[in-house]
């Protein structure tokens, strides 16, 4: 049964959408009680579908009065608990913003709205000759406005860069109904100045909904090559990395995939003959073809010098593929190990490298969880994986320890919480070990100047964040 | 310590390989229509757990978004960490039909009662066949061809393979229910194909359905259809068991035992480099092909093979997202009309403007093609087009030998 106060609700709620859709059944609810951190579970009080964006401006218009948190949400693929209704209330999903509005060669910039799908966006930009670069692993299902509330990543931002180095504008709405725009396609023509767009990129859904955005394009690269080598230990990696990072030629991306993950994709039906016990490299170099074709044979003398034996590159794309195998396989592979799984995002200045590691196994292997390491290593963007199963009492409780020893050993390092995840509420309750008190009231004002109440996305980022009706 | 997989026994155990990624949703149809994240698989799992965990009462959405599922099966190819989707919801949706929260429709329970006799449902489907046959197309589903009315596909390959005697692999032909009683000139063409290329054909007496139509309608009686072609393709020494549509074959493989796999007609053809048919110079004919779902998400083929599409001697190309479900879904046309014509109408549009004339849309399952005549049948397409089974363009007709072994073979 319903209770009245849900009742009242919807029907509220049907008043602000005429067209798009309100769910409030429990078990239309249920599907949207967590994001890709499958294991924690908020259950909103209603859902959203809002038909468009001028629908969605009119639900923000009434949304103050409702008196309940609202909550965006894209896809749900975020890593951090983002779009989760951690205090209850309104989850506005935005499945139905899914427009490109215009892809512009000339100027090198596209508008599109919040719900339109990374690769969605790749493949329509594609016959122009231009790409979008943050490139998430989420990229087949994650949306464009989930990337701008995370300032979302990926593993050639080693190189572009992340997301807020391509937002050029945002378009948002405030909980009085406002529409404010960031910024704009040539850059600083909103109603803001420029600069305060930033405080849109990466807010995490705690100031505002986000409708559209004007992005920043770049030619697609003419040539990509792609390299895979393996390390008997993490010293000669190391060294491969050092090595690559300070050179011209400016590899796209760096990523590695340590034994145990070697280990994981070795024994499961994507094997692709990697040496036991290794520590896998994979770099990639792309630009124009005269230029990158140059720089093929450094960039392999690179990697064996540090101490790789086995070599390999390609610019064909098939054989570009099985390269990337390894890497591209492992995220889901975990899942065929394991339940649950927990990944950490800290940033970490790379000489420290060794001896975080060394602590992930270290925590791990005392506690009796298994640790599997991919990720970002150009810029020291780790993701330790932690694999459990949150239906056995207590692993939680473990994995959620090691997460918090970590996390202050990477602080002491002088590493940050996250690289691309964002802090949802997966990762507030460590805020106080990076930010001091000063700096978490100053931080704190800055949504409390949008919505006062704290209204949008409750309990995220920090965790004495809450909404008082 | 070496990392073992997930090797699920029961539904419950089933739902804790999904780590709730969401790669899935992208490519769901239902998700893609409705925008409802419970409305794809790992909402619906979500639902299933929970119910099952006893977080959620029975609630009657939880009914709705079960019954809104397609089955095609997309979300076990974009699924990293290979959750076992298509078993768990089958389970599921035989469970809904035998507690009563999910209904068949009348005729598809009659239709399902009808294929455990394979005589009887030949017998029913005879108006069908006649209609057909005169070419009085009746129904949005029965697209034109010829099948024979009374002669059966086993005593036609009877005829043939006593007439051409190939000496090449024996193959085990499942012919199918609807397929032999309603569109039986695909089975004969299938046959005609198959021996040219100097392949022996046996039709096992005794087979019947392959149990897809009870897995698509949740209904009861699945395993003794299974137990059926057990017995019939079981205990036979072949080369090959194949099927010519691929939900079938993908239904009869999941029977038969892993050392009888189950060879879908056109990908066994491809290792056998097929006879290729001749078009005239000028024939400006062009043929899109698109993939059923049970043939690269169920059987998990790459593809139909190229030779086998060069062969048909028609210029040819992949439909535009040829690997996304054409809404047929088994039975999911007849239970969600709307739906299915929704998703059909995504996949059909390119067809108003692509080149070729005439124009032929090629698969290799006969309810995709049902679903592909529909576009033109309910106007979806307005320009004419034909629905072809890819076999049917390999279709030397009635007047064939087998080409004499090049001295390569």
């Amino acid at each position: 049964m319903i209770s009245p106060v849900k009742s009242s609700l919807e029907h509220q709620l049907k008043a602000l959408l005429p067209r798009g859709r309100v769910l409030i059944s429990a078990a239309q609810l249920a599907g949207y009680g967590a994001d890709g951190l499958g294991y924690k579970n908020h259950l909103p009080d209603a859902v959203v579908i809002p038909a468009d964006a001028e629908e969605l401006a009119g639900f923000m218009c009434g949304a103050k009065a409702l008196g309940v948190p609202v909550v965006m949400r894209g896809a749900g693929t975020s890593l951090s608990g983002g779009p989760v209704a951690a205090q209850g209330g309104v989850v506005v999903h935005t499945s139905a913003l899914k427009k490109i509005l215009e892809i512009n060669t000339e100027g090198f910039w596209c508008e599109v709205e919040c719900g339109v799908g990374l690769n969605d966006l790749d493949a329509a930009l594609k016959p122009y000759g231009v790409f979008y670069p943050p490139d998430p692993s989420s990229g087949p299902v994650c949306t464009l406005g989930g990337n701008v509330a995370s300032n979302a990543g990926g593993a050639h931002c080693f190189r572009y860069g992340v997301t807020s180095n391509y937002v050029l504008g945002v378009e948002a709405v405030m909980l009085d109904g406002s529409v404010h725009c960031f910024g704009g396609p040539a850059g600083g023509r909103g109603s803001w100045r420029e600069d305060w767009k930033r405080f849109m990129i990466g807010s995490e859904g705690t100031l505002a909904a986000f409708t559209r955005f004007w992005l920043r394009l770049l030619p697609l690269p003419e040539k990509v090559w792609t390299f895979r080598a393996t390390y008997p230990d993490l010293k000669t990696t190391e060294a491969a990395i050092h090595a690559l990072v300070a050179h011209s030629s400016y590899p796209a991306a760096i990523e590695m995939l340590d034994p145990r993950g070697v280990a994981m994709v070795e024994s499961s039906q994507m094997a692709c003959g990697l040496p036991g016990g290794s520590f896998m490299l994979l770099v990639e170099i792309d630009g124009p073809e005269a230029l990158v074709n140059a720089r093929v044979e450094a960039v392999a003398e690179i990697l064996r010098h540090a101490g790789s034996q086995d070599v390999m590159f390609s610019d064909q794309d098939e054989i570009r593929k099985k390269l990337w195998k390894a890497r591209k396989a492992s995220g889901g592979l975990l899942g065929q190990l394991s339940p649950s799984y927990v990944v950490q995002d800290a940033v970490i200045p790379k000489r420290a490298l060794a001896e975080v590691l060394q602590l992930v196994y270290d925590e791990a292997d005392a506690a009796g969880i298994r640790a599997v390491n991919v990720f970002h290593a150009g810029d020291g963007n780790l993701h330790p994986n932690f694999l459990f199963d949150s239906r056995v009492p207590g692993e939680l409780e473990k994995v959620e320890l090691i997460s918090k020893r970590l996390m202050q050993r990477v602080i002491e390092v002088g590493g940050t919480l996250s690289g691309e995840h964002g802090i949802g509420n997966d990762k507030s309750a460590y805020m106080p070990l990076v930010f001091g008190p000063d700096s978490m009231r100053l931080q704190l004002a800055v949504p409390a100047a949008f919505n006062p109440a704290h209204q949008m996305n409750p309990l995220k980022v920090f965790d004495n964040r809450h909404f008082i009706a | 310590m070496t990392p073992s997989l997930h090797s699920p026994t029961s539904p419950p155990d089933y739902f804790s390989n999904c780590t709730h990624c969401g790669f899935c949703l992208a490519v769901c149809p239902t998700y893609q229509l409705t925008g409802d994240e419970n409305n794809s698989p790992r909402g619906r799992l979500r639902l299933w757990s929970e119910e099952a965990a006893g977080r959620l009462p029975q609630d009657e959405w939880t009914d709705f978004y079960t019954a809104e599922c397609v089955g095609c099966l997309a979300c076990e190819t974009a699924c990293p960490a290979a959750v076992p989707y298509g078993e768990i919801f089958e389970h599921i949706r035989h469970e809904h039909v035998a507690t009563h929260r999910f209904s068949p429709k009348l005729p598809l329970r009659l239709a399902a009662a009808a294929v455990a006799y394979p005589a009887l449902f030949n017998l029913a489907m005879l108006p069908a066949r006649l209609l057909r046959s005169a070419g009085l197309g009746v129904h949005r589903f029965l697209f034109p061809g010829r099948p024979a009315i009374l002669k059966s596909t086993a005593a036609y390959a009877g005829e043939l393979m006593h007439r051409h005697r190939p000496t090449g692999p024996r193959v085990a032909f499942l012919t199918g229910c609807l397929m032999e009683a309603a569109f039986r000139e695909i089975n004969f063409a299938t046959v005609r194909v198959l021996i040219e290329n100097n392949v022996q054909v046996i039709i096992p007496g005794g087979q019947g359905c392959c149990g897809a139509f009870q897995e698509h309608t949740g209904l009861d009686g699945v395993e003794t259809l299974r137990e059926r072609n057990r017995r019939a393709f079981g205990p036979l020494e072949v080369d090959a068991i194949v099927s010519n549509s691929s939900g079938c074959g993908y239904a009869l493989g999941k029977t038969l035992p892993p050392d009888k796999p189950v060879r879908d007609v056109l990908a066994f053809l491809g290792e056998l480099n097929p006879v290729r048919r001749h078009r005239a110079k000028d024939d400006a004919t062009r043929v899109y092909v698109d993939l059923p779902c049970h043939l690269v998400h169920g059987q998990k083929a790459p593809g139909i093979p190229a030779n086998v599409l060069d062969a048909t001697g028609y210029r040819w190309e992949l439909a535009p997202n040829a690997k996304d479900c054409c809404g047929s879904g088994g039975v999911y046309n007849i239970q969600k009309p709307e739906n299915a014509r929704a998703i059909l109408a995504g996949k059909s549009a390119f067809l108003n403007e692509a080149e070729g004339s005439p124009v032929i849309l090629a698969t290799s399952n006969h309810v995709c093609m049902m679903q592909w005549h529909s576009a033109g049948a309910t106007g979806l397409v307005t320009r004419p087009y034909e629905v072809k089974h890819l076999i049917q363009l390999l279709d030397p007709g009635e007047d064939f030998s087998i080409p004499p072994a090049s001295p390569q073979s």
